[in-house]
Parts: structure tokens; C-alpha cells; sequence
């Protein structure tokens, strides 16, 4: 059974080229141009992961309010926005909505895919009851990289995708540094320096919120960053 | 031709204008002398009424006159004549005070002469001086002086023969018709009045009265009006003059104040500070404060559209270039010619560069979201500077990285992440200039309560042009070898992120030729924390002996 994907995006051209390289990758595809198309269709039938621009026609925040409703239909259901808009602001919005990750329109369509596969396979481990758990523990860290959870001191932390694969590159080698562009590649990310940086801020504050006494990812200036080992 | 401007501050022009006030006495002089016209006629007619009165109760007295007259023929003696006393007593019941009269027959014969000219109280009638009067009078009295001819009494009160004999006034009397005379006493020292009226028995005139008086009345009248004209104009005039120049200081004041702030508000590269407070004054000075602050507003609207304009620029671009690298991606998987493949390549890197600037354009507007979200935190500056140096030392092993910092911790309130990023472009910049070989200073000195963060490069200097706008947005001296070098285009967003990053810390970006003229120093100046709310880890004292060498240092 192929996996149903469903793009909401304004843009004709980029929403087929998008759904062209998806379809090549074997997926099947569901495209809607605007938001009441988008629910009229989510609402007879889930897909199995959603791509969601924000600006939508002339709906600015069409997305947001899209992926609010899409949350309430289904707990679950992996989405993605890719959007152009790169603000903090939009993408501290977009993911507090309960996306799973928050692209950029610029990341190239193997990152795109990397990540389309990471949810699935999240998906299928959930879904299956007993699996084998490959876990990774680091002091008080605990990853589990089938379903890509993270624990700390045995609570769970709410990452993203992308903050859990770099969460994961720092954890690879304890007390080594590693720097913006290398974690950049390890999440599959094409963004700058400042992002790197604001990423690793809101992981730090999602750790301190689990934790108020960590202080785990260090700042090396000038390099970048390293997990220090306990 | 042009004249030479007279520069006058609006204070004086104002106390020019109050000299205006100055036309008053003049006013007021001219109303005294019409009034001291009025009373001299008036003493004129007085005198005239009095000796037609004494004229005429001596017309009913004829034999008065033939006895004196004959008595006076006799002896030429006048106070032997027995009848004497009755002219008097009638000429004494009429007299007025400080009034002379005499009596003389047609052969110009003394008959009677009764009362004295001078006053004898002058002062007498005066009421008691009042505050102003205290207060004035000692500075106006001089003034006075100067100005006023005070009526005096010891004039000569003689009654010369040429005046009983030879005043025209008599002489008309004497002939028929009444006459006054004014005329200067002998010694100049007082001007008298005198009157003559004719004394008829039957259609013959026997004799003359004559009454005489000094103007020293009319003229102390007159010098107490000007006296009081002038303290009143000088308290007007002085009064007029403090309203004005208060109000004219306040005025300045406002505008030095507008004019300050209106300085203030645009910084040296024309770039809106702060906005100007509206005035909430209803007149014009607070409409043009409140002009201003529209100014500045709509200036600062336009600096921060420009600004922003690079922002929507690359993220309107963002969409057109997402499908254009898209397209190409799904083109790659297409069965293409060989021979077509290259082109795609080539739009690929097409592609990727444009990414690229425009990522690096919306860095600068990213950076101004963050900073308005960022956390301050205390920390060393030292270490953070020496981090990120060790880490060029690694990236780039094609320059040598000298470093100076002090000895001390340099404790700075603010972000270190940022710093670190702002040492970054300050590093960037510098590597793109220097000439290959020489080393990059990389220095952090301390000088009153300011840290300087320095990069000094060898290589061209700055262009004199240049100096003052290197840190905006967009602008970029580079030459075309350090682009190519980069293989990256430049858009001179990176000192435009210092200047953002050191004013997020409350300090300045500044770059100059250095002192060698050897290349180029850029600086970021930040201000160190108060030492008062450093807290318990060092006290004010241990701060400041710390700081003195630093201090020589940062001198060398």
C-alpha cells in the first residue's frame, strides 16, 4: 500500500514539482491549492503525512489555521510546513501548532525526502506494539532513534525532526565540538548560522523545561557546540 | 551686494523692541508742558482778577489816592504818610499768599506795596515719601538734577526803580488798559509774574495796582509731574523690558531645546535615532515640534522601509527560485541528453548562488528579530573573543591570528552568541582585505568603562568617502578580487550586523585607518556593566586597581 500525501500550496508550480518528485519516489498525491479544499478533503479522508505552506491565496495565515484544524482531526498525522517565510517568529508559530518540522522552500528535494522518510518510519514504529528499541543513552540522555523521542531523566522532551537529529549528532561523540555547518548537515538543514543558533536556544529551553539544572549542549565559541559529558 | 548679516538672538531682538517703551516720556513730557501753559495763563488771569479787584475798591476811594499822592509830594516818605495803613489793610484783605502788590500813582509813586514773594515752606506741603518713592528717589535724584530746574527762593525780591518806573505793564495800566508782564528777577534766578490794572476815578486813572508772584509754583507743579513721569515710565519701561525678556528667554529656551532635540534625533549618517517627543504647546513653536516629530516619523517610516525592502525582496524571490530548483531537480530525473546535462548543472549553481544571497540578505532582518528577542546574560568577554579566535585559527589556516586581550575577566552584559557572530563578519571582513601573509590583530582593550573589541587588518585603507557608512545596510567597498576569492557575492550586510550587534549592547561600530596607515582597524566599543551592580564577586576597590594596568596597556 503506497503512502497518501497531501499538498497545500498556492504556488501551481512548486506544489507539482513537489508532488512530480514524490510521485517518482512512489508515493501517491493529493494537491490543493487553498485551505477549504485542503479540509473539505482532510475531512473525508486523512492522508498519511501533509505538506502546508503558510500564506495560502489570500489567506495570509491559511496554513496555521489549516494545521490547527488538521490537529484536531488527527493526533498523529505527521505535517510538515514548507513555506517561504523564515522568521523565528513563523517558525516558532508553525511548530507550536504541533507541526513536525518546519521547512524552508529553498531545501533541496533529497533533504525533503530524507525527512518525509524519517516520519514514516516514526509512524510505523508507533504504530507497531512491540519493536525492537534502538536506544542511544547518554547520562541522563535517552534516545530512541526508531521512533525519535528523546528522554531526560526519564521525561520525555518534545523535540522536532530537526531538533532531534542535531540533539543526536551532539550525542554521537560526548565532549567533541561540533560545528554549525556539520549539524546543519546532520539534520538535513540549509539554513545559516543564525538559525543554528536559535534551533540550539529552543532545545536548551525545551531540556531546561524538563530540567531546570541542565546545562548539557555547551557553546564553544567561535566553533560551535558540544555535549559535555556527565 | 550683500550686506553683513547682524546676527541677533531673538532675547535681544525683543529688548530692541521694547526701547519703543522709550516713547512714552516723550508723550508724557510734552502733556506737562501743555499743562504748565495752562496754569501759567491760569496765574496770569488770577493775577489780573487781583488787581482789578484791589483796583477797584481803591476807585471807590479816590481821596486815599489824592492823600497819599499829596503826602507823598511832601515828604517822599512812605512810611511816615498817616494813611498809609488804610491802603494796606484793604490791599492786605486781597492779597494771596507769596504775592507781592504794590500801588503807584500816575507819577509812578510807590503809594503801597504789600507781601513778600518768596514761599517760605516749599517742602512743607509735601506728604510723607511712600515705599516707591524710598526705593527711587535715591537713584532717580541725580537724575532729576540733571534733567530739572528746581524753583528757587533766594532769588532777589528787590523792587528795582526801572521796574516801578519802566514796566511796560504799568505804563498800559497807567494808560487804561490792564496788562501782565512776565520778567526775569535781576539775578536770573526766578521768573516773576506780574499784573498791573488801572484805578479810575471817573474817566481819569489815578494810579495803577500792580501784583506780582514768581512761576516757582507753576514750575514745582511741573517738576513733581515730571519727576513722577519718569519714575513711572522707568518702573513701565523696566517692567515691559523683564516680561519681555522672560518671555523672550522662554521662547529660546524652547527652541534651543527643539533644535537640540531635532539634532539629536539623526545620527551622522542621517539614520533616525529615537523620535521627537510631540510638543503638546498650542502656539507655533509646538507646531513645529510637532511638525518635526511627523518628520522624523515619516523618516524613519521610509530609512525602515528601505531597510526592510532588501528582506521583502529575497523573500518575494524565495518562491520564483524554489521553482526554478525544483523544475531542475525533477529535471535531473528525466531522460536528458548527455549534452543537455551541463546546462542543468550550470543552473543548478545558478541556482544555488541566488539561495545564497538571498539567504544572506534576510540574515541582517533575521538578526534584527532575534535581537529584539534575545536574552542578556552576564559574561566574560575575554573568553568568548578567545574561543572564537582559536576557532579561525582552525578554519582558516591561510592567516595568521595575533590576539590581545587583557588580563583581567571583562565582564559584558548581553549575549555571547552574538558577539561571537558580530567577531565573526569583524574576522570575515578583515580576511577579505588583508594582504596575504600578515597577520589579523584581533585585541580587546579596556578603556574607561568601555571595552574596545578591535580587527586590524593590513591592507588598503578605507576610502575617506566611505568611512562613515561602511555600517549600513548594503553597502560594500569590495574589490572585485575578494569576490572572487569568496567565489560569493558581497553585499556589505556584515558590518551592517556588527553595528546591530554593538548597538544591541548599547555600544557603537566604528572603523578607521590604522595609526600605521598600513590598513584598516574596525571596532566594536561596548560599555562594561556598572561596577555597583556587579554584585558581591568583585568589589569597586579590587575593580579599579585591577583596571589601572589595563588601562597603561590599552594606551601602549
Amino acid at each position: 500500500m503506497s503512502r497518501r500525501i497531501a499538498i497545500v500550496e498556492d504556488d501551481p508550480a512548486i506544489r507539482e514539482n513537489v508532488a512530480d518528485a514524490l510521485r517518482r519516489q512512489g508515493y501517491e498525491l493529493s494537491t490543493y491549492p487553498d485551505r477549504q479544499q485542503a479540509l473539505a478533503a482532510f475531512k473525508t479522508r486523512l492522508p498519511d503525512l501533509a505538506i502546508v505552506d503558510i500564506g495560502l491565496g489570500a489567506e495570509v495565515d491559511g496554513g496555521f489555521t489549516l494545521v490547527r484544524e488538521l490537529r484536531a482531526l488527527s493526533e498523529t498525522l505527521p505535517i510538515i510546513f514548507l513555506t517561504a517565510r523564515d522568521s523565528d517568529f513563523d517558525l516558532v508559530a508553525g511548530l507550536r501548532l504541533g507541526a513536525d518540522d518546519y521547512l524552508t522552500k529553498d531545501v533541496s528535494m533529497p533533504h525533503l525526502l530524507a525527512r518525509i522518510a524519517a516520519l514514516f518510519r516514526r509512524v510505523d514504529v508507533l504504530s507497531t506494539p512491540d519493536h525492537a528499541e534502538e536506544l542511544v543513552e547518554r547520562g541522563h540522555l535517552r534516545l530512541d532513534l526508531k521512533r525519535m523521542t528523546a528522554q531526560w531523566r526519564g521525561r520525555p522532551v518534545d523535540l522536532t525532526l530537526t531538533e532531534f537529529w542535531m540533539v543526536n549528532a551532539l550525542v554521537k561523540y560526548p565532549g567533541h565540538v561540533k560545528s554549525r555547518e556539520q549539524l546543519m548537515s546532520e539534520a538535513n538543514l540549509v539554513v545559516d548560522d543564525t538559525t543554528v543558533t536559535s534551533h540550539i536556544k529552543r532545545m536548551r529551553k525545551k531540556f531546561l523545561a524538563v530540567d531546570p539544572d541542565f546545562d548539557a549542549i555547551d557553546t564553544v565559541y567561535g566553533m560551535g557546540y558540544r555535549w559535555t559529558a556527565q | 551686494m550683500r550686506w553683513p548679516r547682524l546676527t541677533l538672538s531673538i532675547r535681544s531682538k525683543l529688548l530692541l523692541v521694547s526701547l519703543v517703551l522709550l516713547a512714552i516720556p516723550l508723550v508724557g513730557y510734552s502733556f506737562v508742558r501743555e499743562m504748565e501753559n495752562v496754569l501759567r495763563t491760569g496765574q496770569e488771569q488770577v493775577l489780573l482778577a487781583t488787581a482789578r479787584a484791589v483796583a477797584t475798591t481803591l476807585h471807590d476811594r479816590p481821596e486815599l489816592l489824592e492823600r497819599r499822592a499829596v503826602a507823598a509830594g511832601d515828604d517822599a516818605s512812605l512810611a511816615a504818610a498817616p494813611s498809609t495803613g488804610e491802603i494796606e489793610q484793604i490791599v492786605k484783605s486781597l492779597r494771596r499768599s507769596s504775592s507781592r502788590i504794590w500801588v503807584i500813582d500816575r507819577q509812578h509813586r510807590l503809594l503801597a506795596l504789600e507781601g513778600g514773594l518768596r514761599r517760605d515752606s516749599l517742602e512743607a506741603t509735601e506728604r510723607e515719601p511712600g515705599l516707591w518713592e524710598r526705593i527711587a528717589e535715591p537713584v532717580l535724584r541725580p537724575l532729576y538734577k540733571l534733567l530739572l530746574e528746581r524753583p528757587r527762593e533766594d532769588f532777589d525780591d528787590a523792587l528795582p526803580e526801572q521796574v516801578l518806573s519802566g514796566g511796560r505793564e504799568v505804563y498800559s495800566a497807567l494808560s487804561g488798559v490792564p496788562a501782565s508782564r512776565w520778567r526775569q528777577t535781576t539775578d536770573q534766578r526766578a521768573v516773576i509774574l506780574s499784573a498791573a490794572h488801572p484805578i479810575w476815578v471817573g474817566d481819569e486813572v489815578v494810579g495803577a495796582v500792580v501784583v506780582e508772584e514768581t512761576t516757582n509754583a507753576v514750575l514745582s507743579l511741573r517738576n513733581r509731574a515730571i519727576e513722577q513721569l519718569i519714575a513711572v515710565t522707568l518702573a513701565v519701561f523696566l517692567l515691559g523690558a523683564g516680561t519681555l525678556l522672560f518671555f523672550a528667554s522662554s521662547l529660546s529656551r524652547r527652541l534651543q531645546r527643539l533644535r537640540d532635540s531635532a539634532e539629536h534625533a539623526i545620527d551622522a549618517q542621517g539614520r533616525v535615532m529615537h523620535g521627537l517627543p510631540a510638543a503638546s504647546d498650542g502656539d507655533e513653536i509646538g507646531d513645529l515640534s510637532r511638525s518635526f516629530s511627523a518628520m522624523l516619523e515619516r523618516l524613519a517610516d521610509y530609512t525602515t522601509y528601505l531597510e526592510r525592502m532588501a528582506d521583502r525582496l529575497s523573500h518575494e524571490l524565495r518562491t520564483p527560485v524554489a521553482v526554478v530548483s525544483s523544475s531542475l531537480e525533477n529535471l535531473k530525473s528525466e531522460t536528458v541528453p548527455d549534452s543537455a546535462r551541463v546546462y542543468i548543472t550550470r543552473a543548478e549553481e545558478g541556482v544555488k548562488r541566488l539561495n545564497l544571497i538571498l539567504t544572506r540578505i534576510a540574515e541582517a532582518t533575521r538578526l534584527e528579530q532575534m535581537l529584539r528577542h534575545a536574552d542578556r546574560e552576564r559574561f566574560d568577554l575575554g573568553r568568548v573573543v578567545s574561543g572564537c579566535v582559536a576557532g579561525y585559527a582552525g578554519a582558516f589556516p591561510a592567516f595568521r591570528f595575533d590576539l590581545h586581550l587583557p588580563e583581567r575577566r571583562i565582564e559584558i552584559d548581553g549575549s555571547p552568541d552574538l558577539i561571537a557572530q558580530a567577531l565573526d563578519k569583524l574576522v570575515e571582513n578583515a580576511m577579505d582585505f588583508s594582504e596575504a601573509g600578515r597577520p589579523i590583530e584581533v585585541s580587546v582593550a579596556l578603556t574607561d568603562g568601555e571595552a574596545r573589541l578591535a580587527v586590524a587588518n593590513e591592507g588598503p585603507e578605507l576610502p575617506a568617502a566611505m568611512q562613515g557608512r561602511l555600517f549600513e545596510s548594503m553597502i560594500s567597498m569590495r574589490r572585485d578580487a575578494a569576490t572572487e576569492r569568496r567565489n560569493t557575492p558581497h553585499l556589505g550586510l556584515g558590518l551592517f550586523i556588527v553595528r546591530l550587534i554593538a548597538e544591541f549592547h548599547h555600544g557603537r561600530a566604528m572603523a578607521r585607518n590604522r595609526e600605521d596607515r598600513r590598513g584598516v582597524v574596525v571596532q566594536m566599543v561596548l560599555p562594561l556593566p556598572n561596577p555597583e551592580k556587579s554584585g558581591a564577586t568583585d568589589t569597586p576597590n579590587r575593580a579599579g586597581a585591577h583596571a589601572r594596568p589595563d588601562l597603561n596597556k590599552a594606551d601602549n
